[in-house]
């Protein structure tokens, strides 16, 4: 396969730069722009598997020209900005964006994203769904082999773990609470030994999740409960 | 020794000496006064025989032996009347009245001879009577036409008595007088006082001239203490001027009344009390005049009277009243107006009811009637805009802004009020809008500085990043990146925080309230830390008594309170001590208290802890951004609850309380 391309839009030359140092490492090839214009041109001119978007650019800013491109394209795009507020996410995600990084960010954390989108466009996309399979979004859960899958890759889980995440994507955008949790993991009454099943919680977390305090799947619901995302 | 005399002159002692000395020398004056006044008879004359006293009782003395020897003992038929009865007794009677007197006098002598019969009729016994007579200083010749001095009393009668008749009368007082009669004592007086009169004026004088430096003496001292101080009061001063004058003179009307009823007597005794009370009227006199002096010198001799001090409480009832927004001048005259119109309507209503028909009794009554209930009903209504103004007043200070006062219906009365008081709702809301935004441009700004800050900052934990992975020789190098590392970090959090604090400070964040399970966000906070807190080797103890306590919170924020407590609890908690950790209720709150030993001394008050930047370590050496606690108050009053910081010693406990989830 080619080298798959990464077009990382920034108009700060320091932050595009280095972006391209770590996507370089990954073995991604790099095209760099530097406002909105530049980077609908390169997408003419280029294959680009994936786009690192900001948006406070000069000229043309990242969600108009996620808006251009998403008129045709349905490459990932990720958003990087400085905008750390809930509601420049929603609307970020909701022009288009696959995800969306807050400045500054972790660079692992970013090219771990970076590759759970390319994973998911170029491969996982064509996986036909079969029926022991519990799946949302990058997260797959075979019930057979008794395996959990993220962005297709294995990750090992102990038995009271693998009872949580089962029970929890048989319910998939279902809030459970920890007494419910549980009584039907544990299957017996809960009498104040909740505590370990947030431990467990927190512990799946930091398996299937690239940051555990932003959950993509499993998601706390503060003073109520878990629960696995659907997408 | 200068000094020593100065100040002699205003001591009180000296004063009173001078008191006592004025009261004396006017005493004495006036006792020489009256004495001299009293016998001016005796002072104008250098002789007995011319003073007024002698005159008229010799005078009284020749016109009796005259009327005695000449005219009564001539009338005719003085036993056997001719004309009526009571004359004859009169003259009788008066015949033995001038007669008992005459024999009563020892020093009295007369001669009368009728040169037509040679008759002659004296009471001297001597060779040469009219001789010895006519050596006397007093002595007197009378005849018809002849009538003796001018000093001679009762002439014209006399000389009646001798006309016609051919008596000549020879009278005197022969001296040396023997006791026994009026003249004798007169006489004894005379020389008496006649020899005290020499001493009596210097004294007089003296007492004047001495009197009147005293009080010259104390008129210039009054008041004075040193020779340059304030003009001190006394006692007596406090008394309004106006009243002591009105008192002063009522006590020397008094005494004059006194004095005068007293004086009609004339005994030893009602001279004393005379003088007693003389006394005491100099005394308050003396007061008086000094009491005046020195609030003249003061200058408040017009301000401390009583009628100055009923016209300026009355100036200012006045001002008040027609100057003042409280009532206007109309109010007032309403009420006199009011009060005036109702008594002339009972007075028309009690005629009527003496003199008139039952019509106009019924008639005027109903007047009345109908007046006084138009009155309570503007009254009551005054009242309940009165009663507006306070609902409105009370709303306003609990903080309701958008308190509507409605002014339509307002009495008159009370209209300005109103109007007063929706100028400053309308000035509170406009203070607290300015203080609203001002608040939240300030965490605009701070968002946008923050927002500049960070895109820097990437590019500096990207390097950071970019550099360690480098193969670094120098183990320094190494070492460095490390801390640049750290300092990124840190430097992102804080900026992070920042952003937060101001945000959950001004309010300037949307809530989004919901049912939460209080007991079952512990249990989750406590699954997000475990790890960190077995690390730090602490015991958490979670008492969850009360499983029930659902609040109305929006959970996101209050896992933001939660967790920086315990981090917070985790950072400065003394190593292998205990963390409490309880959930309650009571009545409106759930209640969350966080208690931990503190690592250092918390020498610092819970109100400050609270404050942004500030931290329980004055070093600052510790991990953290001073924002937590802030942050943490700053969410728990956005969602209307209450948060509480207490610190006793090293024990240091943190309380939130978030209202209570209400089931409608």
């Amino acid at each position: 396969m080619d080298k798959l391309n990464v077009l990382v839009c920034d108009d700060d030359k320091a932050i595009a730069d280095a972006l391209e140092i770590y996507l370089k490492y990954e073995n991604y090839g790099v095209i760099k722009a530097t406002n909105g214009i530049q980077a609908l041109k390169a997408l003419a001119e280029q294959e680009i598997h994936l786009i690192l978007m900001d948006i406070m650019m000069p000229e043309m800013d990242g969600l108009s020209a996620t808006i251009k491109i998403r008129e045709e394209k349905n490459i990932p795009i990720i958003m990087l900005s400085a905008k750390s507020e809930d509601t420049d996410k929603i609307t970020g995600l909701n022009f288009g964006a696959d995800d969306y990084v807050t400045k500054p960010f972790n660079p692992l954390e970013l090219m771990a994203r970076v590759k759970s989108q390319m994973r998911r466009y170029t491969s996982l996309g064509s996986i036909a769904v079969k029926n022991n399979i519990l799946k949302t979004g990058g997260l797959e859960l075979d019930t057979e082999a008794k395996e959990l899958r993220v962005d297709g890759e294995i990750v090992k889980l102990t038995a009271t773990e693998y009872g949580i995440i089962l029970f929890l994507m048989k319910n998939i955008g279902h809030v459970f609470s920890i007494a419910q949790i549980y009584e039907h993991v544990w299957d017996e009454p809960s009498y104040s030994v909740e505590n370990t099943v947030s431990v467990h919680i927190r512990r799946i977390r930091e398996k299937i999740e690239i940051n555990p305090k932003d959950p993509k799947y499993l998601k706390v619901v503060w003073g109520i409960g878990y629960k696995i995302e659907k997408y | 020794m200068d000094i020593k005399l100065k100040n002699i002159k205003y001591l009180t002692g000296t004063k009173v000496i001078a008191v006592i000395l004025a009261w004396l020398c006017f005493m004495s004056a006036a006792a020489s006064g009256i004495f001299l006044i009293y016998n001016q008879d005796v002072m104008h004359n250098s002789s007995y025989y011319t003073t007024n006293s002698f005159n008229s009782e010799y005078s009284r003395l020749v016109h009796n032996a005259i009327e005695l020897q000449i005219k009564l003992r001539n009338e005719p038929g003085i036993i056997v009347s001719s004309a009526s009865q009571s004359t004859v007794s009169d003259n009788a009677e008066r015949y033995q009245v001038i007669k008992n007197r005459l024999e009563g006098t020892v020093n009295f002598s007369y001669y009368i001879k009728n040169t037509a019969t040679g008759e002659v009729i004296s009471n001297v016994n001597a060779a040469d009577r009219v001789a010895l007579l006519k050596k006397q200083p007093s002595y007197l010749y009378l005849k018809q036409g002849v009538s003796g001095n001018n000093n001679l009393w009762y002439q014209d009668d006399i000389a009646k008595m001798l006309s016609g008749t051919n008596y000549e009368v020879h009278t005197a007082v022969v001296e040396p007088l023997k006791p026994g009669d009026a003249l004798y004592e007169e006489f004894t007086n005379f020389s008496r006082v006649k020899a005290g009169i020499p001493y009596m004026i210097p004294a007089l004088i003296a007492s004047i001239i001495l009197g009147l430096a005293s009080f010259a003496y104390l008129v210039w001292a009054a008041g004075r203490r040193e020779q340059s101080g304030e003009v001190n009061l006394l006692s007596v001063d406090r008394i309004y001027t106006d009243v002591h004058t009105l008192l002063v003179f009522l006590a020397a009307v008094l005494s004059i009344a006194i004095v005068t009823e007293v004086s009609n007597g004339g005994t030893i005794i009602m001279f004393v009390g005379a003088a007693i009370i003389f006394g005491i009227d100099l005394v308050i006199g003396l007061t008086y005049i000094l009491s005046m002096v020195r609030q003249f010198k003061k200058k408040q001799l017009l301000r401390n009277s009583l009628t100055y001090k009923l016209y300026s409480a009355a100036k200012e009832y006045v001002v008040l009243a027609f100057r003042g927004k409280l009532f206007k001048a109309w109010t007032l005259l309403v009420l006199l107006g009011y009060g005036a119109i109702n008594g002339v309507l009972f007075a028309i209503f009690l005629s009527t009811w003496r003199y008139n028909g039952a019509f106009e009794f019924l008639f005027s009554g109903l007047l009345l009637l109908g007046f006084n209930i138009a009155a309570v009903y503007f009254a009551a209504k005054s009242l309940r805009s009165l009663a507006q103004i306070m609902e409105a007043a009370k709303e306003l200070s609990s903080g309701n802004l958008d308190y509507n006062l409605d002014t339509k219906e307002m009495s008159a009365a009370f209209a300005g009020f109103a109007e007063d008081l929706q100028g400053m709702q309308s000035g509170l809301r406009k203070a607290v809008a300015e203080a609203v935004k001002g608040e939240r441009m300030k965490t605009e700004l701070i968002t946008n500085v923050s927002h500049d800050l960070k895109t820097p900052l990437t590019s500096i934990i990207n390097y950071v990043d970019l550099l360690k992975k480098e193969e670094l020789k120098n183990e320094n190098a190494k070492e460095y990146v490390m801390v640049l590392e750290e300092k990124s970090a840190r430097l992102k959090q804080l900026i992070e925080d920042l952003i937060e604090a101001s945000k959950a400070s001004s309010g300037n964040l949307s809530v989004t309230a919901e049912k939460v399970d209080m007991h079952q966000l512990v249990m989750q906070a406590y699954g997000e830390y475990e790890e960190k807190i077995e690390k730090a080797g602490l015991d958490i103890r979670t008492n969850t008594v009360e499983k029930d306590v659902f609040v109305l919170a929006d959970g996101k924020y209050l896992w933001r309170i939660i967790e920086n407590l315990l981090s917070n609890a985790l950072k400065y908690s003394m190593p292998n001590s205990r963390v409490y950790i309880s959930v309650e209720k009571n009545e409106k709150y759930g209640v969350l208290t966080i208690k931990n030993i503190s690592a250092f001394p918390l020498e610092i008050s819970p109100e400050q802890l609270t404050e942004r930047f500030v931290r329980g370590d004055a070093s600052r050496t510790a991990e953290g951004s001073g924002l937590g606690l802030s942050i943490a108050q700053g969410l728990t009053n956005l969602q209307g609850g209450r948060f509480k910081i207490d610190i006793d010693g090293d024990l240091f406990k943190a309380t939130v309380e978030i209202p209570l989830w209400v089931e409608i």
